[in-house]
């Protein structure tokens, strides 16, 4: 159990630090700044720990348990159980995330605002709003995961797919930096992908920096692609099943 | 000559004892409760050049704890051992090159690379001379029948087959003396029948003393004349296998070793486990 | 003398030894050869991550703290290179606590006549994953003749004893965090802690303050993988103080670490687990 406990709390720390990292470089890139990519100095430092602590709920390690059960041959048992495989996986990943918004994510944002106090949602409407984005946040990202972690059915090499969709996914999100500091050309790429749905979206709401109809439509936006990804999992599921009760595996 | 001597061996283990429920844990935290085990208590064991020696025990009976102390892997808590000259657990890097260890459920080679790779990578490490590498592989192909899957990663053989090349890979320095614990574990009636054959013929051609445990008499009856037995820590009978038979009056040796790890003293015999 | 020469010989064997671990490895790493690249390729890809962090960054302000963007380039192209030796030699010295300690591989590694450190490494190694050095290097080059800064000879040997002593630094740190796998049952977390510190060192140092700094100088001193000694190579004085210590650092570290090692072994040998 201390064992247990040791872990936590270098867990809510890790998080601390990986935030520290990004705040300090973000406050001296503001020296002398007045507003960058549309944000203040108060609103980046905001963005930064919102961006990792919403991180901390969503994130999940659906990709690599999946290309580990495919590569082992588990997932041949998995198959022979009565319920959708790719369901229970996503049920058990919002319940480790609900899990870990309560005693890990809640906690660790308490932690963190007394080390530097943050600026709050503008409002109850904005509050229930980016709660909801959050939830949004979750099903994209969980997509992609099983999306990933399926492609261990059509080739052996994982980690190496795995470690550049991290790479995608940091930068595409608006993890790294808000999405408006790109230039235009990639901006007007990015827009036609899901991942700033993941980060960036989520934490316009909450800066309040998308408002009422646009917040909605921002939601809506990540509805569309939830549903998008869904049927894509759901077609490459279908796909690879039908490869592994032909090959037997 | 004498190759083992050890007066007096004993290990002892500290046991940390959890205390029960929340409170004993938070107590815990604080000052902790161990438990000495003797996992090898006070032995007394010569091996001579040459000889093949079977070591028996239960589980936990303290097999494994006297072999890694043998083999330099752990310090004795007390008492006297010289293997080969040294004392294996100082000077760990000069004692280990003149001695061989398989470890039946851990392999020495490397999965992904092919046999004969392993085989490079050992005769560098243990300073092998080119002639006599390729003398002794010769050999090795020859008796233990391992030229056909020289070339095929270790990960594609069966079990037996590595086995046969875990062996050749121990003996490639051509070391004094083999320790071998459970080499035939998980093995099918031939192979083992194959490893028993080439131990006997290493054991005899090349002088090599070998110690041996195992769980599967049908080795010991088949290798060893002499027998060592221990039991929770203790040597409840070193001698020949013979003798060992006529103590208890009764040639199966399984029912002889069943009835010594459920404490039966011989009958007739005093001084049993003294 | 007679001293002197035994080392030289051991020194020779271990660098023997090395080398045909190194190509046994990649011979093996041949038969899964789609993994191999895309794991050179995807680490490539992460190493540009932070490149472009910073590109874009650029484009918004023309100094961070004093630094240009050629000079901010130049401390994360020297930063790779300590950084791709630790992982191609030391990320995965993770292994340790579960896979040698608890599961009891170190009984294999101490029959061998090897120093045990030496054969943990060389057997948990991604070699591939140096290559990352060599993006270092060009990184370096690039931002150098960006910056007009004028080279000598022997800003060359300077330069390698500095991310040697960097390297140590990353080994050093890795090694003590295994090691600490003989006392402490579980992981208990602290690799991916010490990595993300570790990301600290790929920027200006004086971006920090406090406590924050005073440990990446002389706690976990990652401070000295990329910021420090790159300010030398780059002749900005005022850290020459602190950027000359690199090599220093680094073999103190490394000493204090493998002494930890040492232990740890010991420990190992009176409890067998």
């Amino acid at each position: 159990m201390l064992a247990y406990r040791a872990t936590y709390l270098t867990g809510i720390f890790n998080y601390t630090i990986q935030i520290g990292a990004y705040f300090f470089l973000w406050q001296a890139v503001y020296e002398n700044q007045g507003r960058l990519g549309g944000m203040a100095q108060e609103e980046m430092l905001t963005y930064v720990i919102i961006a990792w602590v919403a991180r901390s709920f969503y994130f999940n390690t659906l990709d690599r348990t999946l290309s580990d059960e495919i590569r082992e041959g588990q997932i041949a048992t998995e198959l022979i159980r009565p319920y959708s495989y790719q369901w229970a996986k996503m049920a058990r990943s919002l319940g480790e995330g609900l899990f870990r918004l309560l005693f890990f994510t809640i906690p660790g944002a308490v932690f963190i605002y007394f080390l530097h106090p943050f600026g709050g949602p503008a409002g109850w409407t904005v509050g229930v709003l980016f709660a909801i984005s959050l939830m949004g946040s979750f099903l994209i990202n969980s997509q992609i995961n099983l999306l990933v972690g399926y492609l261990a059915f059509f080739t052996l090499s994982t980690s190496g797919i795995l470690r550049a969709k991290r790479v995608v996914v940091d930068l595409l999100s608006g993890l790294l930096m808000p999405i408006s500091f790109y230039p235009l050309w990639a901006r007007e790429i990015i827009e036609y992908l899901p991942f700033q749905a993941i980060t960036y979206l989520p934490n316009m709401i909450y800066l309040g920096k998308l408002e009422g109809l646009k917040a909605i439509k921002a939601l809506a936006l990540q509805g569309f692609w939830f549903v998008v990804l869904l049927m894509m999992s759901y077609f490459i599921w279908r796909l690879a099943v039908r490869k592994l009760t032909i090959q037997g595996g | 000559m004498v190759i083992i001597e050890a007066k007096g061996l004993t290990k002892e283990f500290k046991i940390f004892r959890r205390r029960e429920g929340v409170v004993g844990a938070f107590r815990d935290l604080f000052t902790r409760q161990y438990q000495v085990l003797k996992a090898v208590d006070n032995i007394d064991f010569v091996v001579r050049q040459g000889e093949l020696v079977g070591y028996i025990g239960a589980n936990g009976a303290g097999k494994s704890t006297t072999i890694k102390m043998m083999t330099g892997i752990l310090v004795p808590t007390s008492g006297h051992l010289q293997v080969n000259g040294f004392c294996p657990h100082r000077n760990r890097e000069k004692y280990t090159r003149g001695i061989g260890v398989v470890f039946g459920q851990r392999s020495q080679l490397w999965w992904d690379l092919a046999v004969i790779e392993s085989f490079r990578l050992l005769q560098r490490i243990y300073r092998v001379s080119e002639v006599d590498f390729q003398q002794r592989l010769h050999r090795f192909e020859d008796i233990l029948d391992i030229g056909d899957y020289l070339h095929l990663p270790v990960r594609k053989l069966s079990l037996g087959q590595r086995m046969r090349c875990e062996l050749a890979a121990a003996l490639l320095h051509n070391p004094t003396l083999l320790f071998l614990d459970e080499p035939t574990i998980g093995l099918d009636v031939l192979a083992k029948a194959n490893i028993r054959d080439f131990l006997k013929e290493v054991n005899q051609t090349l002088e090599t003393t070998i110690i041996l445990t195992t769980h599967d008499l049908g080795d010991i009856e088949a290798l060893c004349s002499r027998v060592a037995i221990i039991d929770q820590g203790k040597m409840l009978y070193d001698g020949s296998l013979d003798q060992l038979r006529a103590h208890w009056g009764e040639d199966n040796l399984e029912e002889v070793v069943k009835d010594i790890y459920q404490g039966q003293q011989p009958p007739g015999v005093k001084g049993w486990g003294e | 003398m007679g001293w002197v020469w035994e080392r030289t010989k051991s020194i020779a064997w271990y660098t023997e030894i090395f080398f045909h671990y190194g190509s046994q490895y990649l011979k093996s790493k041949m038969t899964y050869r789609a993994d191999f690249i895309i794991n050179v390729f995807s680490d490539f890809f992460l190493q540009s991550m932070n490149l472009i962090f910073i590109l874009v960054l650029f484009d918004h302000i023309p100094v961070l703290k004093g630094w240009s963007r050629e000079e901010m380039m130049f401390i994360y192209g020297f930063f790779l290179i300590p950084f791709g030796f630790y992982s191609g030699f030391f990320n995965h010295l993770f292994d340790v606590p579960e896979k040698y300690v608890i599961q009891g591989e170190l009984d294999r590694v101490l029959v061998r006549p090897m120093n045990s450190l030496f054969q943990v490494i060389v057997e948990t190694m991604r070699l591939e994953l140096v290559f990352g050095v060599f993006v270092g290097l060009a990184v370096m080059v690039y931002a150098a003749e960006k910056m007009n800064l004028t080279w000598s000879w022997w800003d060359i040997p300077l330069g390698m004893m500095l991310a040697t002593g960097a390297t140590f630094i990353y080994g050093g740190v890795y090694t003590l965090l295994a090691s600490l796998g003989f006392w402490f049952e579980g992981r208990m977390g602290l690799m991916p802690l010490v990595y993300n510190i570790s990301n600290y060192g790929r920027y200006p140092a004086d971006i920090y303050k406090g406590v924050v700094r005073f440990i990446l100088t002389w706690i976990l001193p990652f401070a000295f993988t990329g910021f420090y000694p790159a300010t030398v190579l780059m002749k900005r004085e005022e850290y020459y103080y602190f950027g000359l210590l690199t090599p220093v650092v680094g073999l103190v570290f490394w000493a204090f670490s493998y002494f930890v090692w040492t232990q740890g072994i010991k420990r190992y040998r009176g409890t067998g687990s």
